[in-house]
């Protein structure tokens, strides 16, 4: 599904202080995969992320998804597959915050122009999965941090995308939420298929995924 | 997709309800101040128009040749009525009426001043331009001897309800004539030339007393309902000077075009104002959620979404400002329209200049179209330079930055 060769990626590239934050790269994550990227603070962690998930560019390598190239697409076609491919979870919520729950739950689904039906019923099901079905006419700000990090959750699901891209989900929760979010992650990836990915270094999710990815100082170990 | 863009514009247009509040207040005042001056500045140069149309030249005057140049009453236009009656025929024309003027010299028991006697029927003034509208005291029953005359004129020479005056110019045979007359009504037209020199007489009495014939005149005038006319009437009299009020009154037609730079320049002004206002709230606004953008393009959410979206919010924000201006302007041309701006303070300024002291506002459909549009591309215009700082936008950079 998602299959990385050789990726390099620097910051400050060509400048005294260039740091070489990816260092050939090669891996392959398979359909419904349910692993974690690890490492220390530094690692790289979130750039390879930020780099499978079209976020950020890399110098050098290639990053396949589907077996098509996506690396050197322009802007607009990245946009795309991140709006149709993939769901992202970030470690700060990043919820809309003139958008209620139901609205930054929907607001994925809307930009695919699923219908309204579909919406209201996809909505629903991913709240009741994620237990904020009360809360879908709240403004994120009268949300707790647990409640706005499951939103963000049922935002990065209720299109289906087809991976899930989580960076630090449970680094603003306490360890009950952080276990009851990774039961979640973990319901979604069996009753739904969905490929997940976390890059993380916390214990709650290094426990509950299948594989461990380790880096450091940006290289595979 | 598109609504739901509207929906997030509409909602961060009015997060922030008191800056909206303040922009829309500050757009809606100052096109309703603007509305108000260009109104005004419309009414006044309307209004002097009118006067002046109604009062002297119509939409169109026929001059006997050579007679503007030099003032003597051997340039005559001969047979008036029949021309008058083939004018009545042509389309477009309203009504006409002859007149008869001399030059000569007016005096009280005082005072002397140079005068213009004015041979007219007032049955036609009164068709042609409401003439009983310019009496400020008497009235319009002339009798043998009765004469009206403008209110700048008697002010100089003194002169009363019932005072005499004696008018003295020369006849058809050159030969210095007198006579005397008894003023009956005092008359303010607002146009220069004829309040600072008029007398009124009846047209058979000043062709008699000039000894001229009665079918003879100085002046035709015609009030006509549209353009071609003024056009037809030139081609068809080219043997006179049959000449359009603006070239009989340039200082009008100057006036006129001044006011029209004058409104320019006050309705960029106010629009630069309004441009200024929403571009400072639209910069603000992008820089307080640049965070915000960020997440949205890295959920897929497109650079041109995001246009359309700061575009919408500038629309908002402006035709609100729009809607409270047009009311604020309504409401104050409106009451301007029907009771006036009264200067009377600066009464003998204004009449020197042929004002009236109460200024009377014109209320045009095409100052709110006009309105309209600048802040449509006032608003669009003023999102350009914060969209360039969205387009420059990493979401990975945000993203980071707010871990």
């Amino acid at each position: 599904m998602i299959k990385l060769k050789n990726v390099n990626k620097y910051f400050y590239k060509g400048e005294p202080k260039e740091i070489h934050a990816l260092k050939n790269i090669s891996l392959e994550i398979n359909k419904g995969d349910f692993l974690a990227l690890s490492g220390s603070s530094g690692c790289g962690k979130t750039t390879l992320l930020n780099a499978i998930g079209v976020l950020d560019n890399i110098d050098d390598g290639e990053i396949f998804l589907n077996n098509k190239e996506i690396s050197k697409l322009c802007k607009d076609e990245k946009t795309d597959i991140r709006l149709n491919e993939i769901g992202f979870v970030f470690q700060a919520y990043n919820l809309i915050p003139v958008l209620n729950v139901k609205e930054n739950i929907s607001f994925i689904m809307r930009l695919q122009n699923f219908s309204e039906d579909e919406i209201n019923s996809r909505v629903l099901e991913v709240a009741s999965l994620l237990q904020i079905e009360d809360k879908l006419d709240s403004l994120p700000s009268f949300l707790s941090g647990g409640q706005q990090q499951r939103v963000a959750v049922a935002r990065a699901v209720a299109s289906k995308p087809k991976i899930i891209l989580a960076d630090e989900p449970t680094a603003n929760l306490d360890s009950k939420n952080s276990q009851t979010l990774m039961n979640m992650f973990r319901e979604l990836n069996i009753k739904e298929g969905v490929t997940v990915l976390f890059a993380s270094h916390d214990k709650y999710v290094i426990d509950a995924v299948d594989k461990v990815i380790k880096l450091e100082d940006g290289k595979l170990i | 997709m598109y609504k739901t863009i509207l929906n997030i514009a509409l909602k961060n247009a009015f997060l922030r309800k008191s800056r909206a509040i303040l922009l829309i207040l500050m757009i809606g005042l100052s096109m309703g101040t603007m509305l108000s001056i260009e109104g005004l500045y419309d009414g006044m140069t309307t209004n002097m128009i009118d006067k002046t149309i109604r009062s002297d030249s119509g939409e169109i005057s026929i001059y006997p040749k050579k007679y503007r140049l030099n003032k003597e009453i051997k340039y005559q236009i001969k047979n008036t009525p029949k021309i008058i009656k083939n004018i009545q025929t042509l389309p477009g024309v309203t009504s006409v009426v002859q007149r008869f003027k001399v030059e000569g010299l007016a005096r009280s028991a005082t005072k002397a001043y140079p005068s213009t006697l004015i041979g007219i029927d007032l049955k036609d003034e009164e068709i042609f331009g409401q003439f009983s509208e310019f009496v400020t005291s008497g009235d319009l029953n002339l009798g043998i001897r009765g004469c009206i005359i403008a209110k700048e004129l008697a002010k100089n020479l003194k002169l009363k309800l019932n005072s005499k005056l004696i008018f003295t110019t020369r006849d058809i045979n050159n030969e210095i004539k007198s006579t005397l007359f008894r003023v009956k009504a005092i008359i303010q037209t607002t146009n220069i030339h004829l309040d600072n020199k008029a007398i009124f007489i009846s047209k058979d009495k000043i062709t008699s007393y000039l000894g001229v014939d009665k079918d003879s005149s100085t002046q035709i005038a015609i009030r006509v309902n549209n353009e071609k006319s003024i056009t037809t009437i030139k081609k068809l009299y080219f043997e006179y000077d049959a000449l359009d009020f603006k070239e009989i009154n340039p200082l009008l037609k100057q006036m006129q075009d001044m006011m029209v730079i004058f409104n320019s320049i006050t309705f960029s002004i106010v629009m630069f104002v309004v441009f200024i206002g929403i571009l400072g709230v639209m910069y603000v606004s992008i820089l307080d959620r640049v965070r915000e953008f960020g997440i949205m393009i890295a959920l897929g959410y497109k650079y041109k979404y995001i246009r359309y979206q700061v575009i919408s919010e500038a629309l908002f924000l402006g035709l609100a400002g729009f809607i409270v201006g047009s009311i604020v302007g309504y409401i104050s041309l409106t009451y301007l329209k029907i009771y006036g701006l009264d200067l009377s303070s600066f009464a003998d300024g204004l009449a020197s200049f042929g004002m009236n002291s109460i200024l009377y506002a014109d209320l045009k459909f095409a100052y709110f179209s006009a309105s309209f549009y600048a802040i449509i591309f006032a608003s669009i215009l003023s999102v350009f330079l914060p969209l360039r700082k969205i387009k420059k936008l990493n979401p990975v950079e945000v993203i980071k930055a707010n871990k």
